[in-house]
């Protein structure tokens, strides 16, 4: 080898212990980009599986269900998951404009979560004062979790499903730091049910 | 006279009873305003103490403990709402309160998290450069004089040689 040749192997070497050496310093300011951010919203049967909802529910049951969040926003989140109950009339959330069911909240779970975290918890449920004439259905009242609300709400019957059919609806919903107001996240998650009276 | 004494007072029973109904009335509204004020604190404190902690998390600190407490203020705050729809003044002030405690806390630690945090990134980034800068001045002079050493060994190896001569043996 000639004396060139060997001073291109000392450059190259040089260069690459240079860059290795820079690492540190470099680590400060090269961020590299995230990966994708989303939060997740689920529920699951009272089996912890998705399946076993509950769907022809009376007056005199109590129905569980289990309310799922996982943050995946690259940072701590202040979610909100608000439960409401609807008729089939009633508008559902609109995804494509990002607002939320006009339906009032009925409860709501407040949840704090780190990066990557999760959090699950019972949902507890059962209805009161549920009756029935004239092809119309009214339900007084709901509980959830203990706590007794008063949602008198109608349903007419559904010929089709043969059913007065209701939704109870979670809704996700987040703290938004810059608005300093929780803002409908786009993301809800819905259960059909048959409620008759006992 | 007995007749108007009696007259006169149960016109006064009457009157009292009336200022009685009026007045329970009017704390009763007054103690619902207090406590639903009481909830709103609550809800912002919660904000500003979230806000304190994700500025922590962003300097760098661990906040999973800020986290959890926030998730008690959250429940308190969520059981204080629900008292004072049940109508329960008293005990949505009082969840109300023991929210605005835990939230006021967390904001406190994580300010002071925070500051923790930036002091000790500071010194992670003053180490960093220097271990960078001295590393590459120490290995540059080192390459050069290796370099150098190599140069002159090489020079004088190849002007130490002999020249071969060839004998043409035909």
């Amino acid at each position: 080898m000639k004396l060139e040749d060997y001073k291109v192997v000392f450059v190259a070497v040089g260069l690459i212990c240079i860059l290795l050496l820079a690492v540190p310093a470099l680590s400060l300011a090269v961020h590299f980009p995230e990966g994708e951010k989303f939060s997740e919203l689920w529920v699951l049967g009272s089996g912890h599986m998705a399946g076993d909802y509950p769907f022809n529910v009376n007056e005199n049951g109590s129905y569980l269900v289990y309310l799922g969040v996982e943050n995946h926003l690259s940072s701590s989140a202040y979610y909100e998951v608000i439960l409401k109950f609807r008729n089939e009339s009633e508008p559902l959330p609109n995804e494509t404009a990002g607002v939320s069911s006009s339906s009032p909240p009925l409860y709501v779970y407040r949840v704090f979560l780190q990066d990557g975290q999760s959090w699950e918890q019972p949902l507890n449920f059962s209805f009161f004062q549920v009756s029935a004439a004239q092809n119309q259905s009214v339900v007084g009242g709901l509980t959830v979790n203990g706590v007794t609300l008063s949602v008198d709400k109608h349903a007419v019957w559904d010929d089709g499903g043969s059913g007065y059919f209701y939704e109870l609806l979670m809704e996700l919903w987040i703290y938004n730091v810059t608005s300093d107001a929780s803002q409908f996240h786009n993301r809800f998650v819905g259960l059909w049910l048959n409620v008759t009276a006992a | 006279m007995l007749k108007r004494v009696l007259k006169v007072s149960g016109s006064l029973l009457l009157v009292l009873a009336l200022v009685g109904l009026f007045s329970h009335g009017v704390f009763n509204v007054r103690g619902s305003d207090g406590a639903s004020s009481s909830v709103g604190e609550a809800d912002v404190a919660i904000r500003r103490a979230f806000n304190a902690t994700l500025e922590a998390e962003r300097a760098g600190a661990n906040v999973s403990g800020l986290i959890l407490r926030l998730n008690e203020a959250g429940g308190l705050l969520g059981e204080a709402e629900i008292a004072l729809e049940n109508g329960n003044s008293s005990e949505a002030a009082n969840k109300a309160g023991q929210c605005v405690g835990i939230a006021e806390s967390v904001r406190s630690d994580a300010d002071a998290l925070k500051a923790s945090a930036l002091n000790e990134a500071q010194t992670v980034f003053w180490t960093y450069l220097a271990f960078s800068v001295v590393g590459i001045a120490v290995f540059v002079v080192v390459l050069v004089l290796v370099w150098r050493r190599f140069k002159n060994g090489y020079v004088g190896k190849t002007l130490g040689m002999k020249p071969e001569v060839a004998h043409d043996e035909a």
